[in-house]
This record gives structure tokens, C-alpha cells and sequence, in this order.
């Protein structure tokens, strides 16, 4: 009795029947596991090796639930919730076009979970030298042989064994496979390799793209959005005696829900009060509409140096001047009201509520950018 | 009692030709033919379905079914019994079809349409189709029939070749269906896709009844031989045209949704509003999820008793998608009554007692289909 390290033992049968046939007078004698090889699909194979029902079924099911469950989070996430936008005006959760993602994720979930599933899960993919492809069997089983190999599952093979339970069983020749263990993936080396190879074919391709499209400009950039047949915010118009693009309100009219402002002079303004306090709520509407509205012009600091240089030779006013913090919060909300020199006026753009909120926001700046040492809380 | 079969279904379809007759006295017309309508177009559709699967089987020349493909044929015989009910229902025309009265046809969106609309046009395209589906019907099913005793291989070939000629004259005549009898019921209402929504639900009928008839007879010792894995693929097929189906439902939906024309939502906002949101309710979830869920598992499209109850569950919903369709342009609310029980009972006993007859006698398969053993061979 000589019992040597081996990964399988085939045996080869003339027919499918034999095979068949021989299954069950192996299978419970052996220990390890039990693996036909055939040239073409046998009905009964799986059966008689009793073979676990795949879990592939399942995990496709699953997965392609959980795809059609993320498509409908990230739709009533992002149109719903995060960023509502109206579109045809219908309702910001609209089933009915969340329908066609949920189906595309189902699909692209499920079919990912079939394929790598199939080809890691049962095909062992990281495994890529099966010993059974260097046999000497393999090349007469794609032709017409039929094997059956006892595999190694941890244990020791008892070959002599095997090989006389194989033959009793039906099979003519018997070959006995040294070599490597069930599941030998590919050296850490190798693989760390390929992932950086993978990683530098990337990137190369990437600045390649990137490199090629700005040097080599076949076709223009999407700006769709961009470009469209309108005006934008500091646009000039030959349209207009002036020029400019922005315009101010209507003689006589004032924005719609708004009273109408009567004061002329900006120093009459000053008897004006702030009706807002100064929450965080109003205070973050007033930084939102400064960085919407003021900003391009007077800087995000409000120090009147923007990053957009005034192109129509107006120097914007450094709101954070000593001159603008002795101003009344009235004469501010007069400014925007009425516009100034080159500022237009905003009163048909923003409502009462955020002029205000943007008064008071200008404070902030001003206060922030002549703190003073007893600011600093210590 | 211990009546057979037979003498039940007749006893349910004499029960119900009186109902029928009381409801016709009784004078409500556009009930009575709406229901008449109703029940012509489910038999029609089961029996055009089978037609379908028949001619799809040769074309693609099939051979896992050839063992039943006897089934579909004998079924595929309710288009016989449907010929004279669809003449009858053209006297259905001035009471249900809004393009046949002259304040119908004011709006200017039908007139547009009259040259299509008008009764004797009307009329003879129905007796076209139906002399269509006669024809079709003794050339696959009677060139069956046939091939039993003299056992001619020729035949194959010929369905074969006529199959490709059925399909364009089988697209025609189920466009016809969809929408003549139906969508003219609402002679605004304008949907490309309806026809092959009429299709997706006449194909799974088809296979549906098709389905049953096999468990049916395999529970009463015949068929014997025709295993799990010529019911695996019909499941299989029962599972993709559940999908289909609703594939094609939604998608007519939801560009009319989309875009939001009067003349397309109208049809919609009549039939997903009140009591009949309900029942749309009901045919997403017994027409789609149900099936779709119930027929995922490879255990449940090979268990007869699972088959046989999801193929019952789809027929009743194919139904169900009829009625949702029809009834609404009575514009009367969900009408369900001694009326339409009657009509039930008539016309699903008549339907029932025509294919048992059908069905008793001649061979439970094409015997003289030279490849019927290969047939008899498949194995998944």
C-alpha cells in the first residue's frame, strides 16, 4: 500500500452509459470529490454525482432586487429630495419615469451578479491551471472518452485504492494527477502586477484622451447647456440704446407680491429697520443670494475684487470699506433696490425677505474681515 | 347529483343563454353588447393565440413541441365557434361605437377618422379577417388532422412554408382586433403600440390555455408521456410573455404619460381613476407581479399543480386586462352583475364544452408527424 500525494485520479470510459453507470459504485466508496469529464453535455451526470443545486438562481434574484432598489433610492434621492427639479411639470416623484432606471439597474445588476458570479463563484477563475488541462486524459476526453476523477479535497489520495475501485467500476485506463492544490490562484506577485499594469494602461489611455482632445479638437465640447439663445448675466446687447443686457425694472412696476418703494434719495433710506433677525437660517439665504447675485461683481468677499474683472470698466465698491460699514442697513436695501452707478437694480430678482437677509449678510462680511482681537474666542 | 362533466357545462350554459336572453329583453343594449364584445374577444384571443403558437412552432420548426402541439390546434378550433359571434357583435356597432353616430362624429378629431370608421368598412374588414382565420385554421390545423391518417411528411413543408405568410396575415388581423373592436371604442384615443399590447395578451393566453388544457389532460391519464421538460419550456414561455406583456403595457403608458396630449390621456384618465385604479391595480399585480414572481423559481415551471394554478391566474387576469379595457367606454362605473355572470357562464361553458368535444376524439398528438419521437425525446 504506497499512498502518494495526488490531486485526482481519472479514469476513462468508452460511453456516457458506462459513465452513468459506474457514478454510483464510486461515489461511495471514495473520499474527496467526485468530478465527470464528458465531450459533450449527458443528461444524468449531475444527478447521479448528486451536484448541489447552483446558487447562481438566487444570488441573481437577489441582486437584481437589490438593483432595482438602488435605482429607485438614487432617483427619489436626487430628483426627489436632494435637488427637485420639475420636468414636463410633473410631480418631483414620479413613478412612472423612475420605471425604465429601475428596469435598466435590474437587468445590469442581475446580469453582472450571472456572469462574474458563474465565472468566480463556480468557474474558480483566479484558478487558471487546472491540472486536468496538462493531462494526458483531457485531449481523449474532448474527443470521445469519458472521465471520472476522484479529486482531493484536503485529504490525502489513497491511489491504489481508487485506481482498483475505478477499475472494477468500468474504467480502461487510469491516469493519476500530481500537482497543485484545488484552488491555486495566481501569486501575489502576478497579481499586484496585473492591478498596476491595469492601473498605468489607465491612465495612459486617460491623459491620451485628454491630451488628444484639447490638442486635437475634432469635435467641440458639450456646451449645450451653455449654449443657448439667450442672454447671460453681464452680457451686453445690441439690442438696447445702452448696451446692456440686464435691464432695469419697468418704469411704475414692481416685482410681482412686492409693495411698491417710494424712497428716493438713499439717505432718506436710513429710517429703514431690518425686519429679519439675524438667525443662521437668514444669514445662510443671504450668503446663497450674495454668492448668487453679488458676487461676481463685488468678490466673494465682498472686498470689490472679483475673479470676473469688471469687463465694462466700473470698479465694483468694496462693501468691507470703512465707508460701507458706517452705512445704515436702510441705505444698503436702498442700493439693491435702486442699483447704483453700474449696479442694476435687484428688486425684480430678489424679494423682500432676501434683500434683507443679503443686508445682513454684508455685516457679516464687513465684521469678518475687520475682526477685531476680542473676535477671537479664546 | 353526479352529472358528468358534460352535462354540468351544459346545465352552466343553458343557465346562462336565459340570463343572456332576460338581458336582452330587459333592453340594456350597451351592456348587453359590451358584454357580448367582452366575451368574444377573450375566446377570440385564446383561440388566434394558439393559432399563433401553432404557426410560431413550424416556422421556427420545433421539435420539444410537437408532442403538444395537438393541444394548441384543438384549441386554436374556438376561432370556428368565434366566427359567428363576431358577425353578430357587428350589430353591437350603433350602440357602443361612438363613430357611428353623427353627434360622435362632430368632434373633428373622429371625422378625420371616418374614412377608416364607417360601419359597412367596418364590416367588411371583420368579415375579411374572419374568413383569414378560417382559412389559416384548416390549413395548419385540418393539414394536421390529416396528416394523422395518411401520414404524409409533406405536410411539414407545407406549414412551414405557409407559417411566414401567417404571421403577416396574423399581424394584420390581431392590429384589426386591437383596433377596431376595442380602441374605436374611444375613436379619439390614438396608440400606435396597441395592437402589439392585444398581441402580448393573446400570445399569453394562448400559451396560458394552452398550458391548462395539457395539465388537464395529463390529470386525466392522457399525455402521459410529455415530461417536466416540455412543461419547463412552456413555463419558460408563460414567464417571458408575462414580462413581455407588461413590458409593452408600461411603455404605452408611460410615453402617453410623458407627453401628456388630451386626445392620448383621456383613455387613460377614464380607466385609472375611482373604482377602475382598483382594478388596474389588481392587473399589475395578478397580470405582472404575481406570475413574474410565482414563475422565477426552475422548480415552479415544471410543477404541474404550481403550472396549472399561475396558468388559471393569468387567463382570469387576461380577462381582468379586457374588461379594464372595454368596459370603461360604457362610462358607467365597474359593472359586475347578475348580467355579466350570465354571459360568463354562457360563453366559458360553449367555449369549454367545443374543445372537450374537439378534444374526445382523434389523437392526443400529431401522430403522423414524422418527428414527433425526436419530440418525444427532448430533454432539457
Amino acid at each position: 500500500m504506497t499512498s502518494r500525494r495526488a490531486f485526482s485520479v481519472v479514469g476513462l470510459f468508452d460511453s456516457a452509459q458506462l459513465l452513468l453507470d459506474a457514478i454510483p459504485k464510486v461515489k461511495t466508496k471514495v473520499p474527496g470529490r467526485l468530478e465527470a469529464y464528458t465531450p459533450f453535455p449527458v443528461h444524468g451526470v449531475d444527478e447521479a454525482l448528486g451536484l448541489r443545486k447552483s446558487p447562481i438562481g438566487g444570488m441573481v434574484l437577489v441582486m437584481g432586487i437589490i438593483g432595482a432598489a438602488s435605482a429607485l433610492a438614487l432617483e427619489m434621492w436626487t430628483s426627489g429630495i436632494d435637488y427637485p427639479q420639475t420636468t414636463a411639470g410633473k410631480p418631483f416623484l414620479s413613478w412612472e419615469a423612475f420605471v425604465p432606471i429601475m428596469f435598466e439597474l435590474t437587468v445590469l445588476f442581475a446580469t453582472f451578479t450571472a456572469g462574474l458570479g458563474m465565472l468566480i463563484l463556480l468557474n474558480r477563475l483566479p484558478l487558471f491551471r487546472h491540472p486536468m488541462l496538462r493531462s494526458k486524459s483531457m485531449p481523449l476526453i474532448t474527443r470521445d472518452k469519458f472521465g471520472l476523477a476522484v479529486e482531493a479535497n484536503g485529504e490525502d489520495l489513497d491511489v491504489d485504492a481508487i485506481t482498483k475501485i475505478l477499475r472494477e467500476a468500468g474504467a480502461e485506463n487510469i491516469e493519476i494527477l500530481e500537482g497543485l492544490p484545488p484552488v491555486a490562484p495566481a501569486s501575489p506577485k502576478f497579481l499586484l502586477l496585473s492591478l498596476l499594469a491595469i492601473g498605468i494602461s489607465s491612465l495612459v489611455a486617460g491623459y491620451l484622451t485628454y491630451w488628444g482632445i484639447k490638442l486635437f479638437p475634432v469635435a467641440p465640447p458639450m456646451v449645450h447647456m451653455l449654449d443657448q439663445p439667450k442672454l447671460n448675466p453681464q452680457e451686453a446687447n445690441d439690442f438696447f440704446a445702452d448696451g446692456f443686457g440686464m435691464r432695469m425694472p419697468v418704469a411704475d412696476t414692481v416685482r410681482r407680491g412686492a409693495l411698491p418703494y417710494t424712497i428716493e434719495v438713499q439717505e432718506d433710506a436710513a429710517r429703514l429697520i431690518n425686519p429679519l433677525s439675524r438667525t443662521g437660517d437668514v444669514l445662510n439665504q443671504g450668503r446663497q443670494v450674495f454668492a448668487n447675485h453679488c458676487a461676481m461683481c463685488h468678490g466673494i468677499l465682498g472686498d470689490g475684487k472679483p475673479t470676473l474683472t469688471a469687463a465694462y470698466g466700473a470698479k465694483p465698491a468694496n462693501l468691507v470699506s470703512q465707508q460701507m460699514i458706517d452705512l445704515s442697513d436702510g441705505e444698503i436695501y436702498h442700493v439693491i433696490w435702486k442699483g447704483k452707478n453700474s449696479m442694476p437694480s435687484y428688486s425684480a430678482d430678489l424679494d423682500d425677505d432676501e434683500q434683507w437677509a443679503v443686508v445682513h449678510y454684508v455685516r457679516v462680511l464687513q465684521r469678518a474681515l475687520n475682526a477685531k482681537d476680542e473676535d477671537i474666542d479664546d | 347529483m353526479n352529472l358528468s362533466t358534460d352535462k354540468k357545462l351544459t346545465v352552466t350554459a343553458v343557465l346562462g343563454l336565459l340570463g343572456v336572453i332576460v338581458t336582452y329583453l330587459v333592453g340594456d343594449m350597451g351592456r348587453f353588447w359590451m358584454n357580448w364584445i367582452l366575451w368574444f374577444l377573450f375566446l377570440l384571443t385564446i383561440g388566434l393565440g394558439c393559432l399563433f403558437i401553432v404557426a410560431l412552432e413550424h416556422i421556427v420548426g420545433a421539435k420539444w413541441s410537437i408532442p403538444v402541439r395537438r393541444i394548441p390546434e384543438r384549441i386554436s378550433g374556438l376561432l370556428l365557434l368565434v366566427s359567428p359571434v363576431a358577425i353578430a357583435a357587428l350589430l353591437s356597432l350603433e350602440y357602443l361605437y361612438p363613430w357611428t353616430q353623427p353627434e360622435g362624429l362632430a368632434d373633428p378629431i373622429v371625422a378625420g377618422k371616418a374614412g377608416w370608421l364607417n360601419a359597412p368598412f367596418f364590416a367588411l374588414r371583420v368579415v375579411i379577417c374572419v374568413g383569414l382565420w378560417i382559412i389559416a385554421y384548416r390549413i395548419f390545423v385540418g393539414g394536421s388532422l390529416r396528416q394523422d391518417q395518411d401520414r404524409d411528411p409533406r405536410f411539414n413543408i407545407r406549414a412551414r412554408r405557409f407559417a411566414p405568410l401567417f404571421m403577416a396575415i396574423f399581424a394584420i388581423i390581431i392590429t384589426l382586433v386591437a383596433f377596431d373592436w376595442i380602441s374605436s371604442l374611444d375613436p379619439v384615443w390614438y396608440s400606435d403600440i396597441f395592437g402589439v399590447y392585444i398581441f402580448a395578451g393573446t400570445f399569453l393566453s394562448g400559451l396560458a390555455a394552452t398550458t391548462l388544457a395539457l395539465l388537464s389532460l395529463k390529470n386525466r391519464g392522457r399525455l402521459q408521456n410529455v415530461g417536466p421538460d416540455h412543461m419547463y419550456n412552456l413555463g419558460g414561455f408563460l414567464f417571458a410573455f408575462t414580462v413581455f406583456w407588461s413590458y409593452i403595457g408600461f411603455a404605452q403608458y408611460m410615453l402617453m404619460w410623458y407627453a401628456n396630449i388630451p386626445e392620448e390621456v383621456y383613455w387613460y384618465e377614464e380607466r385609472l381613476h375611482g373604482a377602475w385604479g382598483i382594478l388596474v391595480l389588481g392587473l399589475a399585480v395578478f397580470h405582472f407581479l404575481v406570475p413574474f414572481f410565482l414563475l422565477i423559481p426552475r422548480k415552479a415551471k415544471s410543477d404541474p399543480r404550481f403550472l396549472f394554478w399561475t396558468s388559471a391566474l393569468i387567463l382570469a387576469a387576461h380577462w381582468l386586462d379586457l374588461y379594464w379595457m372595454l368596459f370603461p367606454a360604457l362610462g358607467r362605473g365597474v359593472l359586475f352583475g347578475w348580467v355579466e355572470c350570465s354571459f360568463g357562464f354562457l360563453f366559458l361553458s360553449a367555449g369549454l364544452l367545443w374543445i372537450r368535444r374537439s378534444m374526445k376524439r382523434g389523437e392526443d398528438m400529431p401522430v403522423g408527424d414524422p418527428l414527433l419521437n425526436e419530440g418525444l425525446e427532448f430533454r432539457l
